[in-house]
């Protein structure tokens, strides 16, 4: 039986991944001295492939890849179909609605306009509210939206602020916390659990002593 | 405007010589073991109204339908799910006949997926419904059936089985409302345990909320039953679903499944209408479910006949990447009529193929073209028919 695969998010999820598997004692020599291959041996049982994070939830979905390292994020914005069995602790952050500072964005019935990268993550937000909004895609920095007048508002990612007050744009309301989380395919569960479970008690297990060293 | 005559719409495809052979050849190893236990094939329509899939918990999402109108304005559908196009026609059709009512079919399903996902609109489903009876007996005989049609077409598969009334009853010592309660039951079939944790987090602590957060953990080989009995003992309803389901195993360890055969007390299907045991099988080629079954004890109700059943389907697509592929037919032998001897050649062909032997016609003016053409083809043998001695091939 082939090693069991695992996609993991090129980046930053990357760089936190490696040293989660390092620190649950897996080697990741191949893993650093990467060069430009895409599929990586890390031992005789896991092979690691580099993607690209919504690229990760499909191979996971299609069980060409059995676990996936994603951010939260990536998986509410995919809709997708597969397990989420362990928050891993880092890549923490969050969704939030934004909108210029100064404005009410709440305020009266007239139709809202909402910039974002996230539209299926904006739609059930404002669906959730009763809001019938008006849901405008953007592929780069969303704060522009708002600046040139195309939107009331944006749904984004939002680590610290810094980039909205440099925009003159404020959080409102938070959508939803975000971190890196582990998935696994349905199929891949069912037919190799014992492998998945171990592997996943020690990504756990390294978790938590990063967790009480911090 | 583009003209799109020359592609197919997105998702669905044309299906070819070597693939088509595998799919047929599936299709006829699962009907086999259909009809060998008494089952009848039915053939329902391709449409159907919109509000057969549309009652209540057996609902289709309705985006995921394909939908037109009829002549008169009303609503139609690609039927999406097969189960509610029988359950119509076990309570209309058969209302008078005598139960239980044993059918299978083989047709093709349609759902509108996510554009470029890779997933296929239309597929081909084989399954069976045994309608009009409950019990252990019934659940064994199809759950049986399902693993001899497994095993018609792989050696590799798994099997797992549940019960959806664990996590029903379970709900229900909680005070939820309606969207709660969906939100935790995607949390179960999600195995997001962080997300349920925090879910249940906001509900008092009791014995049901620590049983629930179990539930998607639950999942393995008969030791998970020991574990469930801790929080089941608590009520009766729920010790009696546990004991069934573990009968049940137990019967089903005699079929020598060994470790495929597992349990999961975490299923819980999008699919709601299951009211009792539900099973799933999973081979190593797919990525998803191969097999998915369970017993919808009220679906029937909805169409005016209320009676138990049972039954599963079987994604052909998927279970004939497991078969052994097989070449395309290659004829044994090419006839060329020469002139004035063409309908010679057809009585020739009409000859041999009694016999049961394999024979193009050739369409070719000149036999050095038919020949050339054999070659070409890779069929062996040339015959040409011109009045001269007859060769016998």
């Amino acid at each position: 039986m082939r090693p069991l695969r695992l996609a993991l998010t090129k980046g930053r999820l990357e760089k936190n991944t490696l040293a989660l598997l390092e620190s649950a004692g897996f080697d990741c020599t191949a893993l650093r001295e990467k060069g430009r291959r895409l599929v990586l041996p890390v031992g005789d049982a896991l092979e690691i492939v580099l993607t690209k994070a919504a690229d990760a939830v499909t191979y996971v979905e299609h069980g060409v890849c059995d676990l996936g390292v994603v951010g939260k994020d990536t998986i509410l914005e995919s809709d997708g179909h597969f397990y989420e069995i362990l928050d891993l602790g880092f890549g923490r952050c969050r969704f939030a609605l934004a909108a210029p500072k100064g404005t009410d964005f709440f305020s009266g019935y007239a139709e809202k306009t909402v910039a974002t990268k996230y539209p299926n993550v904006t739609r059930r937000y404002f669906d959730a509210k009763g809001m019938d909004v008006r849901i405008v895609k953007i592929e780069g920095s969303v704060e522009l939206a708002p600046l040139l007048g195309l939107s009331d508002g944006i749904v984004d990612i939002v680590e610290t602020g810094e980039t909205l007050r440099e925009n003159g744009l404020c959080p409102i309301e938070d959508v939803a916390q975000i971190s890196a989380r582990l998935i696994v395919n349905t199929a891949s569960l069912k037919l190799r659990k014992k492998e998945i479970e171990t592997f996943a008690d020690r990504l756990e297990a390294a978790v938590k002593k990063q967790e009480g060293e911090k | 405007m583009k003209n799109y005559a020359k592609s197919t719409p997105e998702g669905v495809r044309d299906i070819l010589f070597e693939e088509c052979l595998r799919r047929r050849d599936v299709s006829e190893r699962l009907t086999g073991v259909f009809r060998s236990r008494g089952y009848n094939e039915v053939i329902t329509p391709g449409i159907e109204y919109y509000d057969v899939f549309a009652a209540g918990d057996a609902a289709i999402p309705q985006e995921e339908m394909y939908k037109a109108t009829d002549s008169r304005g009303r609503l139609i559908v690609l039927r999406p799910d097969l189960t509610p196009p029988i359950a119509r026609l076990a309570s209309v059709r058969l209302a008078d006949a005598d139960r239980p009512l044993r059918l299978y079919y083989d047709q093709t399903v349609y759902r509108s997926r996510r554009e470029l996902s890779g997933r296929n609109d239309e597929t081909a489903q084989a399954g069976i419904e045994l309608l009009g009876a409950s019990g252990l007996r019934a659940d064994l005989e199809v759950i049986c059936c399902a693993v001899d049609a497994l095993a018609a077409c792989t050696k590799r598969f798994r099997l797992e089985i549940g019960d959806a009334r664990l996590f029903r009853a379970l709900a229900e010592k909680l005070p939820l409302a309606p969207d709660e309660r969906e939100n935790i039951r995607q949390k179960i079939e999600s195995k997001d345990y962080a997300a349920l944790g925090d879910a249940l987090d906001a509900l008092p602590e009791t014995v049901w909320t620590r049983a629930i957060r179990a539930l998607p953990r639950l999942f393995g080989g008969v030791e998970v039953f020991s574990e469930a009995e801790r929080f089941c003992a608590a009520d009766p309803a729920l010790s009696a679903t546990l004991r069934e389901m573990r009968g049940l195993y137990e019967s089903l360890s005699w079929l020598g499944l060994g470790d495929r055969l597992m349990v999961d007390l975490g299923l819980v299907q999008r699919n709601d209408y299951y009211t009792g045991v539900v099973f799933s099988a999973y081979v190593e080629e797919h990525g998803d479910a191969v097999l998915m079954g369970g017993r919808y004890d009220d679906l029937l109700a909805r169409f005016g006949q209320p009676m138990p059943a049972i039954g599963f389907a079987a994604d052909v697509d998927a279970l004939a990447k497991t078969v052994p592929a097989r070449e395309p037919v290659v004829p044994e032998v090419l006839v060329h009529g020469a002139a004035g001897y063409e309908l010679l050649a057809q009585r020739m062909i009409r000859r041999l193929t009694r016999e049961g032997r394999t024979v193009e016609s050739s369409v070719f003016e000149t036999e050095e073209e038919a020949r050339r053409y054999a070659a070409r083809r890779g069929i062996a043998k040339v015959v040409v028919v011109d009045g001269k001695a007859e060769v016998e091939p």
